[in-house]
């Protein structure tokens, strides 16, 4: 959740995952590459969320379309891109991967739509991880499945007239969980007011 | 005799694994064990203790803020680095909002349904139930008409046949025993909480920068600017902002859901009597109030063998009480030796056996103060506040016990909080004085703002030696403790004692076994195939598994398997 209010209808693009997992970070992966690559209106909010069990309903709230990047089991090799939609997830053909918080997704949206707030659309960007051990950093299939991923959440939201536009030139991503161990953050280097 | 083991209880965070032998109707013995690999720390080792927090707030993806802070104020424990005042109010506003938000979601959405039988709801009698709501409370969201859409949206969902999430409870249970209207008027409010769970993400969110992830932390204070002539900045807007939501999110809490608990109470007055277990109990001081942290708004101190008379306070952080008092022991827990290590020396190499009873059975290491097991929460926040003379928990834990007594429930005192509904009341009771203390602490701030004090932020210096800090908060599931030692300016040791691994505590070298064990000797069970009077003495406790034991890949079983050996 962002403090800028935003304008509507407001579309979530929400990204999963523990990135101190291994593979588990494609999510955060995904939605940070897409920020990079693509611009916006203001209505559409790209947020990390790690792994929110039950707190991801805040975020869906009252969203008209809401994409999650996550990973996924499915049979099919590792770095392999499954796109569901809600109805794959309710009739279980969307395997998410069981994380140490598991009542998220499915509940958050049940929870939601007995009270009218749930997104009107949701889609799931989905990747098939390698390995989501401690401390490993993405395995390299993963890692070069991200721009694919953002370039797909960009699809979807460009078929949906949102506005979302290629940036001439990528900002370059934070990905702080990936710096080497001595490399202080950016919070640390530069103290940014917020 | 049967043996029931529920792997992995559900409807908490994380995996738990509860097994219990069953005999005449009640628990006769318990374990719990924590079935995923704990080490996440070992991520910190060699690190910027700058930025440990970034990483830290990542440990478990539901507290998030709780890790970030305490792992800040161990470094600057470490340092003995003071943090200005607004800095202090700061950060405590945002404890608040994240305590809110984690007592609401689990009172409604992680345990609520242990207690309300959803499929009576049909037969309630929204009139009926609207005028009983009415009755005890000035709650505005009880009226005829939005009880009526509550069930309606509840007899389409079970016309449906599509229970989904809603399909896994223990629905005509014996031990279930509200009436459909009570069933009804709960359930309304299950269904609102969303919207104010929302709303305690906002106040973090203003605060923080951004949630679940805040960004505003530093070690030496906060990040946020203070100008009263920015539009950019903390001003008098975002102030203003500040305060109309929580005049929005306290009348919930204070009118829906301390409410809600003290009708539980009423109801179901036999679980007073099950669920005490470990009698010991915890509680740290916190809310700082000044930069040296030297006073609280918060008491912390130390109850032993149930007897609230035996208070010892912990004054401020630098205690010895606390410092000196905690140990590890690792004689039960899947990792290599027996017996205690100081956190600051603590060592986490897995030692893997499978589940064996008497032996090693569980990830989380057994906690002990001064070699006692203890319970950590919000009833030890409660029984060390109110023996220490806290106002505020005394007002809203007498007002509660009356209120329990007024609706034709058991006649309480404080003490006969210690117990399954005792931990369930006390977290209500915690959430309507955080919801006063939130005024008071925005009011704090913004008085020293116009004060002319812009300050939030003292820059830290390493030393070159060795150093080691103790960063204490009392988060919402209980004490947090992060221990860590600082070498040449990095991370050389981090440890941090979560409040589960206090209360999902596995036995020690003594055999003596932890809060979550204990609570459940002498629990009743009617139908071992339906253990739900196990799963309210567990849920009680608000389990957060994931950061007690740290991650891992569980792909496999996603409903709980019950099995009855």
């Amino acid at each position: 959740m962002n403090t800028s209010a935003g304008g509507h209808p407001r579309i979530s693009v929400i990204g999963i995952g523990n990135v101190l997992l291994g593979d588990d970070g494609f999510g955060p992966l995904a939605v940070e590459t897409f920020r990079c690559n693509y611009e916006c209106g203001s209505n559409v909010e790209i947020l990390d969320l790690g792994t929110p069990g039950l707190d991801l309903a805040p975020y869906l709230y009252g969203a008209v379309l809401a994409v999650i990047a996550d990973a996924v089991h499915a049979e099919q090799k590792p770095g392999t891109l499954c796109i569901y939609c809600e109805a794959d997830l309710l009739a279980q053909r969307a395997q998410l991967r069981l994380t140490a918080h598991h009542p998220a997704v499915q509940e958050s949206l049940a929870n939601l739509r007995l009270t009218g707030h749930a997104p009107s659309e949701l889609i799931i960007i989905g990747i098939v991880p390698e390995s989501c051990d401690l401390g490993n950093g993405l395995s390299p299939s993963v890692l070069s499945a991200s721009s694919v991923a953002a370039d797909h959440i960009a699809r979807l939201l460009m078929e949906r007239a949102v506005d979302c536009r290629r940036r001439h030139t990528p900002i370059q991503p934070n990905l702080w969980w990936l710096e080497s161990d001595s490399s202080p953050c950016t919070n640390c280097q530069s103290r940014k007011a917020l | 005799m049967a043996r029931v083991s529920i792997d992995p209880v559900t409807r908490i965070e994380g995996h738990l694994r509860i097994d219990v032998e069953v005999d005449g109707g009640t628990v006769q013995k318990a374990w719990a064990s924590c079935t995923m690999w704990r080490g996440i720390e070992t991520i910190l080792r060699g690190r910027d203790p700058r930025e440990g927090w970034v990483f830290a707030q990542r440990f478990c993806g539901v507290c998030t803020t709780v890790h970030a802070m305490a792992s800040v104020r161990a470094v600057e424990d470490a340092l003995q680095l003071e943090i200005p005042v607004n800095a202090q109010y700061i950060r405590n506003l945002i404890l608040i909002g994240h305590a809110l938000h984690d007592h609401i979601v689990h009172f409604y959405h992680l345990s609520s349904l242990d207690w309300i039988d959803i499929t009576t709801i049909p037969k309630a009698d929204p009139a009926r139930a609207a005028s009983i709501a009415d009755g005890i409370s000035t709650w505005p969201g009880n009226s005829h008409r939005s009880l009526e859409e509550v069930q309606n949206k509840v007899k389409g969902l079970l016309a449906s046949g599509q229970l989904g999430i809603f399909s896994h409870g223990y629905w005509g249970h014996p031990a279930m025993h509200l009436s459909p209207d009570m069933n009804l008027i709960l359930f309304a409010h299950y269904l609102q909480a969303i919207e104010f769970q929302r709303k305690s993400c906002q106040v973090v969110a203003i605060l923080g920068g951004k949630t679940p992830h805040i960004q505003n932390l530093a070690v030496g204070g906060v990040m946020n600017a203070i100008n009263l002539n920015s539009l950019a900045t903390m001003n008098m807007d975002r102030l203003g902002t500040l305060q109309s939501l929580f005049q929005e999110l306290i009348p919930f809490v204070q009118q829906a859901y301390f409410v809600d608990a003290c009708l539980l109470a009423a109801s179901y007055p036999e679980w007073f009597r099950y669920g005490r277990g470990v009698a010991n109990y915890l509680a740290v001081p916190d809310l700082p109030v000044d930069a040296k942290a030297t006073r609280f708004d918060l008491p912390g101190g130390v109850i032993m063998d149930g007897n609230l008379g035996s208070l010892r306070p912990i004054h401020n952080w630098r205690s010895e009480a606390i410092r000196g008092a905690v140990a590890e022991d690792l004689t039960h827990a899947w990792y290599v030796g027996a017996g205690a290590q100081q956190p600051w020396k603590g060592q986490t190499d897995p030692d893997y056996t499978d589940f064996q009873a008497d032996g090693k059975y569980t990830w989380v290491k057994a906690p002990r103060y001064n070699g006692r097991p203890m319970q950590v929460g919000p009833l030890a926040n409660v029984l060390v506040g109110y023996q220490s003379d806290h106002a505020l928990t005394r007002k809203w834990t007498d007002d509660a016990l009356q209120r329990v007594a007024s609706l034709q429930g058991p006649k309480l005192r404080a003490e006969d909080l210690q117990s399954t509904m005792g931990r369930y009341l006390a977290r209500a009771i915690r959430s309507a004085m955080l919801s006063d203390l939130a005024l008071q602490h925005l009011q704090l701030l913004t008085t020293n703002i116009l004060k002319g004090d812009d300050t939030t932020y003292n820059p830290p210096q390493f030393p070159q030696q060795q150093i080691a800090g103790l960063g204490l908060h009392e988060a919402p599931r209980g004490s947090l403790s992060h221990w860590v030692v600082i070498d040449k300016g990095a991370f050389s040791n981090y440890q941090a004692v979560v409040p589960t691994t206090w209360n999902a505590s596995p036995r020690d070298q003594k055999g003596v076994p932890g809060p979550y064990e204990s609570s459940l000797l002498a629990n009743p069970v009617a139908d071992p195939a339906k253990p739900l009077e196990v799963l309210r003495t567990v849920h009680s406790f608000d389990p957060c598994m994931a950061c007690a034991c740290h991650t891992l890949d569980a792909s496999g079983r996603e409903i709980a398997q019950v099995k009855v050996l």
